[in-house]
């Protein structure tokens, strides 16, 4: 695949009904390029959370078009946008998100058992995935006996053991400290690197901008920059701080 | 192997207080559907516990009798009229009716007399305890089952007691001889079964006829019909369904223990609906995960009908070894409870069929899943 792996073309998006309806997305174009990490930052209520739940295929936009790999999300039915999501996208939660009542293992398994893998090769490519995230030793235990890092790290390796062309994270550090959120950006980074796989970020944490390719800023539901250049840590606290002032205003 | 049924199981069991819940729930509501059931089964089969029993052929009964307990009265020239015809070979008079007993005490029960004939060709007494069917030919001798002991007020052979004003004496016991009704059989000859119940020396309950060997009953019996005037000629088959029909659902008997099942069923399965619905509540945000990882419907569904398969086997395991314990401590009893093999398969597939309907509103609640949910937490 040579274009963009993931592809928001002209995305609006209305929500709310009656008096509450408001305009969440505005003309939003934004694509993901494989071998990169981008960041899309902006503060609360900016319209990150409904550009990443739209890119994700789990929200329908008002206007434009969503393309996963190549492939355009109009007009598909819900099953089909699932299996768009498990063939495609890999997601990783600020909550984590994972099966308190299933191992390490069968927690990043289950992401291929959903595409009716057989058991022996998904329990292989799992063992796999945890060795890359740091965790091969982990294998067998249960979510409640792994720190928040390593929590994220499972969750890291089920949105990848499928191998799909883009990751989509949503707030990955924001319930880490700053060991730990480093340790999963530095994942996360490393996993940017294959030319076939994009990696979106969504997240306020001036601290992990050192990972970013790319930094998209958004506000009021409209994409401010988008920059390719190395962005200091220092900017990046300039921009967090000043659109924190701006949105307590 | 899938990971389907180990993410229902761990479900299911994580939370251990609400799984007894639902299997005690589950367990007990088909305990009740087993009794009502077992119930019904053993209805059934008292119900023509006489007809089964009777060394018949074929039976005459008067016109529009309704079943064994029919107190209508045949002609006795039926039976000569039935005897002229080539390949009957016996028509055998038996003489039935209700009467009163009374207890050396003075304590008085209504009773079922069946005159039971001398000869192997009648309908006498079966299972015997103690006695021999020679002695019913003594007069006021008379048999009764073991299960009426107290009602009767009777518990040996050689004791006395009245039946309607005449004396007789207990000269055989059986076992397992019960009526359906609240009413005991009690054996007694033709001749105290016609004296007691006031039947005319020129009328009877019923005919049973026995036919010659290798004579085709159904071929006897259409000619039969066309012969005799106020009777009726059946099948022991025929007679039984037709005592059955009457009983079970001329009554309103069976329909009252049908009834119970039901709502036994409809209890049950509200109970695993409601459990399978809050278990699902529980775990929303797990579908919503696996909704958001991209899982298809059905994969959601399979979670959530091992879950409901799963606890309606373990329901089942109870509700089939009290349903047996209730079997054992009933055999003995006026009012025993029937599992038969073939039973326990049909509560085993209700059980399962009611679990799996009652995942309806739990599907139903995931399917609405907005997947969404996954960042907002």
């Amino acid at each position: 695949m040579t274009g963009p792996v993931l592809e928001a073309i002209d995305i609006g998006k209305f929500l709310g009904i009656g008096a509450g309806r408001f305009q969440a997305l505005s003309a939003v174009n934004l694509a993901i390029a494989g071998g990169e990490l981008t960041l899309l930052m902006g503060p609360s209520g900016s319209g990150k959370t409904t550009l990443l739940s739209i890119l994700g295929c789990m929200l329908t936009p008002s206007s434009g078009t969503v393309r996963v790999h190549g492939q355009s999300t109009a007009g598909k039915k819900p099953e089909e946008l699932a299996k768009l999501r498990r063939n495609h996208i890999g997601f990783v939660f600020q909550s984590y998100h994972l099966f308190p009542t299933l191992t390490a293992i069968d927690n990043v398994r289950i992401a291929l058992d959903i595409r009716g893998e057989s058991s022996e090769q998904s329990i292989k490519r799992a063992m796999e995935v945890l060795a890359i995230v740091g965790l091969a030793n982990k294998t067998g235990s249960y979510p409640r006996e792994l720190s928040g890092g390593e929590q994220q790290r499972v969750a890291i390796a089920r949105a990848i053991v499928g191998d799909p062309s883009v990751i989509l994270a949503d707030e990955p550090t924001a319930a880490l400290d700053a060991e730990n959120g480093h340790a999963v950006m530095s994942v996360l980074a490393q996993i940017a690197t294959n030319p076939a796989r994009g990696v979106l970020v969504v997240t306020h944490d001036p601290r992990i901008v050192e990972f970013a390719d790319r930094i998209v800023s958004i506000e009021d539901g409209i994409i401010i920059s988008d920059s390719r250049a190395v962005v200091s840590e220092e900017m990046a606290l300039q921009a967090q701080g000043s659109s924190s002032c701006r949105n307590k205003s | 192997m899938s990971l389907a049924p180990k993410l229902a199981f761990r479900n299911l069991f994580q939370d251990r207080l609400r799984l007894i819940a639902t299997v005690v729930g589950i367990g007990f509501s088909m305990v009740l559907v087993t009794i009502q059931m077992g119930l019904y089964v053993s209805f059934e089969t008292m119900v023509t516990v006489m007809i089964d029993h009777a060394n018949a052929d074929l039976w005459i009964v008067p016109r529009g009798a309704k079943s064994f307990e029919d107190p209508s009265l045949l002609d006795e020239r039926e039976r000569f009229r039935a005897l002229s015809l080539d390949g009957v070979r016996d028509v055998v008079p038996l003489v039935v009716g209700f009467a009163r007993w009374r207890a050396p005490s003075g304590a008085t029960t209504p009773i079922f007399i069946v005159g039971a004939g001398r000869r192997e060709d009648g309908l006498q007494p079966w299972n015997l305890i103690e006695g021999s069917l020679e002695s019913l030919a003594i007069p006021g001798a008379v048999a009764i089952d073991q299960s009426y002991f107290d009602r009767l007020e009777t518990s040996r052979v050689g004791e006395s007691a009245e039946i309607n004003d005449r004396r007789v004496q207990v000269l055989e016991t059986t076992r397992g001889i019960r009526s359906f009704t609240t009413m005991p059989y009690v054996f007694v000859s033709p001749d105290f079964a016609r004296a007691a119940t006031g039947t005319p020396p020129n009328k009877t309950s019923y005919f049973i006829v026995h036919l010659a060997e290798g004579i085709n009953a159904t071929d006897i019996r259409n000619q039969l019909r066309t012969r005799l005037i106020d009777a009726e000629v059946l099948t022991p088959d025929e007679f039984g369904r037709r005592s059955k029909t009457f009983w079970v659902s001329g009554t309103g008997a069976g329909a009252a223990l049908l009834m119970g099942s039901l709502l036994a069923l409809i209890v049950g399965t509200v109970i695993v609906a409601q459990t399978l619905y809050s278990s699902t509540k529980d775990h929303l945000h797990e579908f919503a995960t696996l909704r958001a990882i991209g899982s298809s419907s059905g994969y959601i569904i399979e979670v959530i009908i091992i879950q409901a398969l799963l606890s309606a086997v373990i329901g089942f395991c109870l509700a089939a070894g009290i349903g047996l314990s209730v079997v054992w401590a009933t055999a003995a009893t006026a009012l025993p409870v029937i599992m038969t093999p073939a039973m326990t398969l049909i509560v085993l597939l209700v059980t399962i069929l009611m679990s799996v309907l009652s995942a309806a509103m739990a599907i139903m609640k995931v399917m609405r899943i907005d997947p969404v949910m996954v960042f907002t937490r």
